[in-house]
């Protein structure tokens, strides 16, 4: 019995290694073949998260967007997260605009601002995308100022700037 | 007795090879449907990938690349059962990673996508899923110890389960 598991243990391992090899063969045969190639190491820089879908869209510091909010040059921050999130805590004065509606709620939100005012997205988390699809959706509707701050609800609280709960129901 | 010799089918309790062959292609439908919509967004994938923050940068776009393919043949393969032992330990492999990937991040509150069965959904992620990931680990697991352990006809050339 022990020769039969010792054997089987070997033809399952070379099998596995087979397969993975095939499947990596695949995978890049594939990829070359696409007319959208990934690079097979790709950049996930922050800068390059944010720059690769629209050139004008920036990242915003904490400093710079810090500065803005207490200059009362009338920047608009904006939490892109569900309204639960928003209603947890978020910075003072934010607007909710969750993305996953952004669509029926944009107009509510955006009704009492102009085009060049500033505007600054935000949600949480370093991976987090929907503070970027945000930033994207507004500068297609016309806005032509609009920022990203990266990780913004957590990087927020932990520098102690101001923030506030359950403004909205 | 000489144990080469292939057992008789009937010497086993049939409920043994019925759970077996049942794991056997529900996991290859699982993971062919789940190659399918990773293979057609790359990119996609990609970002799910970076999403789980846990792989270096340098390996993400590698894995959203082979991963899917991988998951393909593992599929094909428990769906036409040949090379089963491989196979079988490839799944089990996977689906240890996946679970121990998703608990690690639900652990650390992070807000993630699943990327499990669609490149591109948004749908958050819940303890739901990991209950899943371990019934389907449990069924990998079987075809693992089917075939070390229970297959007794596995030297016969026409046991493929």
């Amino acid at each position: 019995m022990k020769n039969f598991f010792y054997y089987s243990c070997k033809k399952s391992f070379f099998q596995l290694t087979c397969i993975v090899l095939a499947a990596s063969v695949a995978g890049m045969i594939s990829n070359y073949s696409r007319t959208a190639k990934l690079p097979l190491i790709g950049d996930w820089t922050l800068e390059a998260r944010l720059k690769s879908e629209s050139d004008k869209q920036k990242p915003i510091s904490l400093a710079e967007a810090k500065k803005l909010y207490e200059s009362g040059s009338g920047a608009v921050f904006i939490d892109a997260r569900s309204l639960d999130d928003y209603n947890k805590g978020h910075i003072k004065g934010a607007r909710s605009l969750p993305w996953l509606q952004a669509e029926q709620l944009v107009m509510d939100v955006i009704n009492t601002i102009s085009n060049d005012t500033p505007v600054i997205t935000y949600c949480d988390g370093e991976a987090c995308k929907l503070s970027k699809e945000l930033a994207l959706f507004l500068e297609n509707l016309g806005f032509t100022n609009v920022r990203v701050l990266v990780n913004g609800w957590s990087v927020w609280k932990e520098a102690g700037l101001p923030v506030e709960k359950d403004m909205k129901k | 007795m000489n144990i080469v010799n292939p057992g008789k089918l009937s010497d086993m309790n049939p409920w043994i090879v019925y759970i077996a062959v049942s794991a056997r292609l529900i996991m290859s439908g699982v993971f062919i449907y789940a190659s399918y919509d990773k293979i057609m967004n790359p990119a996609a994938f990609a970002e799910a990938v970076f999403g789980y923050q846990i792989l270096p940068p340098q390996l993400i776009n590698i894995t959203a690349i082979v991963l899917p393919w991988l998951e393909l043949f593992l599929g094909i393969l428990l769906l036409s059962g040949i090379w089963m032992p491989g196979a079988a330990l490839g799944i089990s492999f996977l689906m240890i990673a996946f679970i121990g990937a998703l608990f690690y991040n639900l652990a650390r509150g992070l807000d993630f996508y699943c990327g499990c069965f669609s490149a591109t959904s948004t749908t958050g992620v819940s303890w739901w899923i990991i209950l899943r990931d371990l019934i389907f680990l449990a069924l990998s697991l079987y075809l693992v110890a089917y075939r070390f352990f229970l297959d007794r006809k596995k030297f016969s050339p026409l046991s493929n389960y």
